[in-house]
């Protein structure tokens, strides 16, 4: 089965000499040309109307969306709904992004205010240890090496969740997802300097709360 | 010489302390330590990952995401959010009903400045008649089943939500005409 573009035709009667197709690009070649195409480009097909546009547009940013989230609320359904109320936001928003800034920082900043009106202040709930951690070799670390290093790493994600809201971002945003002082300033809509504040007061209450910690 | 500033323990963190603040770094045993102790923090919340879920999962993920998008509008164009038909109906129906309070209560003798403004005449009561009569023939031969599939049926709550899009203008219109109407009744 092939999938050839559509043609019509058009002859002019003024001009019966002329013919002039007019190419219509049938639906598994419109896919293959949104995968071809930039952020901007999806996202101008997407505002002028090409619903399959967006889509691309997911496809190509839901895993660093997901992981956002992921860093958020530790557990696997409510960074999925998360996620999926992010990519909801940015289709009604689309309209109005002007494009000053990447798409994913675009797709960033919501994320992140999405988990943070959706967060509370609270440790959320994680999922078991063994769910989240990668496999290990016990014959080679012993049994009980391996459930230490589990709990301390349970240790710092339960730290990491009671951390006040701007803290946990700016960790979030600077320990796993490299970004730069001005970029995360210009997600949480602060100051670089209320950037570096923040990220210092995060380590430091990490350290007092593992510090305390068995 | 002073300790290092929490900015200048990011930036040494991140190596980009500047050089007269690297001597003193270099020589105060305090400040090696803080840093020290803020990097071994750093690693370790480094090594926390993220479970990668399947590839199923985010075949799933994107069509949860497409149905969700599919039952909004078009992000280009269209009415604003407030008066689409959801919206729309009891919005309608609010207004219907002033209409008919305005129409079936008895005209006071002496309504209050405030209130003349806004009292009925007789095209607004033409007006009204003419809007039922219209709602009438729309609706007539509609079934309840048929009115709920077109989004016609006020649901619980449908009011509260509209008024609650309504802009503060809006709202205060709103209350404004409310106000006027419960005093003619009263009155």
């Amino acid at each position: 089965m092939t999938h050839g573009s559509a043609v019509r035709t058009w002859s002019p009667a003024a001009q019966p000499e002329w013919t002039v197709a007019v190419v219509t690009p049938s639906a598994p070649d419109a896919a293959a040309a949104f995968q071809e195409m930039d952020d901007a480009a999806l996202v101008a097909a997407t505002v002028s109307g090409r619903r399959d546009a967006f889509d691309v547009i997911v496809e190509r940013h839901r895993r660093v969306v997901y992981q956002v989230c992921y860093r958020f609320v530790s557990n696997h359904e409510d960074a999925s709904d998360l996620s999926q109320e992010a990519f909801v936001r940015a289709w009604r928003g689309l309209k109005n992004f002007k494009g000053r800034s990447a798409l994913s920082t675009w797709l960033y900043r919501i994320a992140v205010n999405v988990c943070l009106n959706r967060v509370s202040a609270k440790t959320p709930p994680t999922e078991p240890i063994e769910s989240t951690e990668p496999f290990e070799d016990t014959r080679i670390e012993s049994a009980q090496r391996t459930l230490l290093r589990e709990e301390r790493a349970a240790a710092v994600r339960r730290a990491i969740a009671g951390l006040p809201k701007k803290q946990r971002a700016t960790l979030i945003l600077r320990t796993y997802h490299d970004m730069s002082h001005q970029q995360i300033a210009d997600i949480l809509g602060s100051s670089v300097g209320a950037v570096k504040a923040n990220f210092f007061h995060a380590l430091a209450n990490l350290k007092k709360i593992l510090g305390r910690e068995p | 010489m002073n300790h290092l500033t929490s900015d200048e323990l990011i930036d040494a963190m991140e190596g980009m302390l500047d050089a007269t603040r690297q001597q003193h770094l270099d020589a105060c045993e305090a400040c090696r330590r803080e840093l020290a102790e803020l990097s071994s923090v750093l690693r370790e919340a480094r090594a926390l990952n993220v479970p990668e879920p399947s590839p199923l999962y985010w075949q799933h993920f994107s069509e949860r995401v497409r149905t969700a998008v599919d039952a909004e509008a078009l992000p280009s164009g269209g009415w604003p959010r407030w008066l689409r038909w959801p919206a729309l109906v009891p919005l309608a129906a609010m207004a219907l009903v002033v209409i008919a309070l305005m129409v079936s209560a008895p005209t006071p003798v002496d309504p209050p400045a405030a209130v003349a403004a806004v009292d009925a005449n007789p095209g607004d009561v033409a007006l009204a008649a003419d809007s039922w009569v219209m709602v009438a023939d729309l609706v007539g031969d509609m079934d309840w089943d048929t009115a709920s599939a077109a989004g016609l049926v006020v649901e619980p709550g449908d009011a509260e939500w509209a008024v609650l899009e309504l802009s503060a203008n809006e709202q205060q219109e709103l209350t404004r005409l409310l106000r006027a109407e419960l005093l003619r009744a009263k009155s």
